[in-house]
């Protein structure tokens, strides 16, 4: 019984439609067509100044379309073009290397007459050219610190905290992340210290970190904290962090701790259109560097990196009475052009 | 009402009308709507024939749905039609391979609306399937059942008069011979419906 009412609903269905369609026709064979033309034209009229500009539209459309493309091209192309230049001049620009020149300091570096080695009255006599900081990577005398602070150096001589001089030489430098790694014991008055008490993280760390510096911008062992911003570094380079940390020319080379003073990185630059956006290399590449040093470099001398930090509990205060003994001032002597 | 001004029907008016298979409902219909479906079509590069085709569907769309008792007006009849005929005449010249049509009306523009257009024209092109399929089935079905069912179904003739066209001996008889091929039609219908 349900299947005939489907099949006659639909039949009634069709029957209707059948039977529109037969009524529509009827109407439409009384139409008055040319009523309804007179009025479809009326609407004509209505658009008939929008229709002329169409009217031109279609007639000069290919060579407006050439028109303007040559137009975009040009404009974009030569924005494009000075966009470039500019970028390619300001990149130096903003990226500032945070080597110190050491001229405008020289007064301040009669104090090394003091060292009892006498080595700081020779270098108040000749100041070096080119400051910075590093630090050591293990007890014996392995050193890191900027490739471009040493960079064309005739000779580097390295500065504790205390005012000792030694004389360093270079093992090995990473200009790509800028890196150069020092070696202290080539100087006999250097002595083995207790093993270096900050560890080293390779592990990136996370945004918002609290970090600190410690370095030399001037004379001075300075201390600096901020926070870790980005994870990359000066465009989207992702070598280096970004950290909100006022650091000046002479902090380059210094380490960049966590809390629990794990070295993550090395200071390296800022950029100098914003105030204290620097940027550090991270400890990861510090370490991928220190593997592709050959082994003839480093004398028979083995370079093993300190995994254990033993200044993890310790308040802020205390971790830095206890690493600036292993954060030296960088002096770099170059040939005067 | 004015002098050589013919009166206005209101959309209520309309719809009624329609559903109540008033012929002067069409005519006004016509006349209030279609130059501006004939100005659109004759626009967009369709003859004048295409514009009637289309009106015709559209009106066969509205038609279905008030006889249903399932339309959904949310925006002037005006609107509702030109918005109908707008994606009919836009179906048939994306088959030219054209898909740009320039407006003479704004068309309707509420997400509602146009989401009540598109399932009223879905459902238009269901019955259309359907529609096709039993003129199909009905062809099928040879004669004389085909007659019978059409003199029955879509003409609306009594048993009676039935009995007395096709020669049968009494309305009963008549009456086992429309079921027989009522029958037929739903086997040839339903196999390709339900498929």
């Amino acid at each position: 019984m349900n299947d005939e009412r489907e099949i006659e609903q639909s039949l009634y269905a069709y029957g209707e439609r059948i039977r529109f369609k037969q009524r529509l026709k009827k109407v439409q064979a009384r139409l008055d067509m040319d009523a309804m033309r007179q009025e479809a034209d009326t609407y004509r009229f209505q658009s008939q100044t929008t229709g002329q500009i169409r009217a031109l539209w279609q007639t000069y459309r290919t060579t407006l379309a050439v028109a303007a493309t040559a137009a975009i091209i040009t404009t974009f192309g030569s924005i494009f073009l000075y966009r470039s230049y500019q970028q390619s001049h300001q990149q130096e620009q903003q990226y500032s290397l945070l080597s110190k020149e050491i001229q405008a300091v020289k007064s301040s570096q009669r104090k090394l007459i003091n060292d009892i080695n006498g080595r700081g009255r020779g270098l108040s006599i000749n100041p070096a050219q080119v400051s910075g900081s590093g630090f050591l990577l293990t007890p014996d005398g392995y050193f890191v610190t900027n490739n471009h602070i040493v960079r064309e150096a005739d000779s580097v001589y390295v500065q504790s905290v205390k005012g000792e001089v030694y004389k360093a030489r270079v093992v090995f430098t990473d200009s790509q992340h800028d890196l150069a790694f020092l070696q202290l014991c080539d100087d006999s008055a250097f002595r083995t210290l207790p093993p270096v008490p900050y560890g080293f993280e390779a592990r990136p760390s996370e945004l918002g970190e609290r970090v600190y510096t410690l370095g030399y911008p001037r004379e001075e062992i300075v201390y600096g904290e901020g926070y870790l911003s980005s994870g990359t570094g000066y465009r989207g380079d992702s070598t280096a962090y970004q950290v909100a940390i006022g650091v000046n020319p002479g902090n380059s080379g210094g380490p960049l701790l966590d809390e629990k003073g794990n070295v993550i990185g090395i200071i390296s630059g800022k950029q100098t259109t914003s105030e204290g956006v620097s940027f550090a290399v991270k400890t990861n590449y510090l370490i991928e560097a220190l593997n592709t040093i050959p082994a003839d470099s480093l004398k028979g001398q083995p370079l093993r990196l300190n995994r254990k930090n033993t200044m993890t509990n310790l308040s802020r205060k205390q971790q830095i009475k206890r690493m600036q003994d292993y954060v030296y001032q960088v002096k770099v002597f170059k040939h005067k052009d | 009402m004015k002098e050589n001004r013919l009166p206005v029907w209101t959309d209520d008016e309309l719809l009624t009308g329609l559903a109540d298979g008033s012929d002067d409902a069409l005519m006004q219909l016509y006349r209030q709507y279609f130059p501006m479906v004939l100005h659109f079509v004759t626009n967009n590069s369709g003859s004048e024939d295409d514009a009637k085709d289309i009106y015709q569907e559209a009106l066969i769309v509205l038609f279905e749905k008030v006889r249903g008792g399932s339309l959904e007006l949310h925006c002037q009849l005006k609107t509702y039609l030109y918005s109908v005929c707008r994606r009919l005449w836009l179906k048939q010249l994306s088959q030219r391979s054209r898909y740009m049509v320039r407006d003479v009306e704004t068309p309707a523009s509420d997400d509602l609306v146009i989401e009540q257009i598109g399932d009223d024209l879905l459902e238009h092109e269901e019955r259309d399937r359907q529609f096709t399929l039993m003129a199909d089935s009905l062809e099928r079905l040879g004669e004389p059942c085909r007659t019978l069912l059409e003199d029955f179904y879509i003409q609306h003739l009594s048993m009676q008069e039935i009995t007395e066209k096709f020669g049968y001996t009494n309305a009963d008889n008549a009456k086992t011979q429309k079921y027989k091929c009522l029958m037929r039609l739903k086997r040839l219908f339903f196999s390709e419906y339900k498929q």
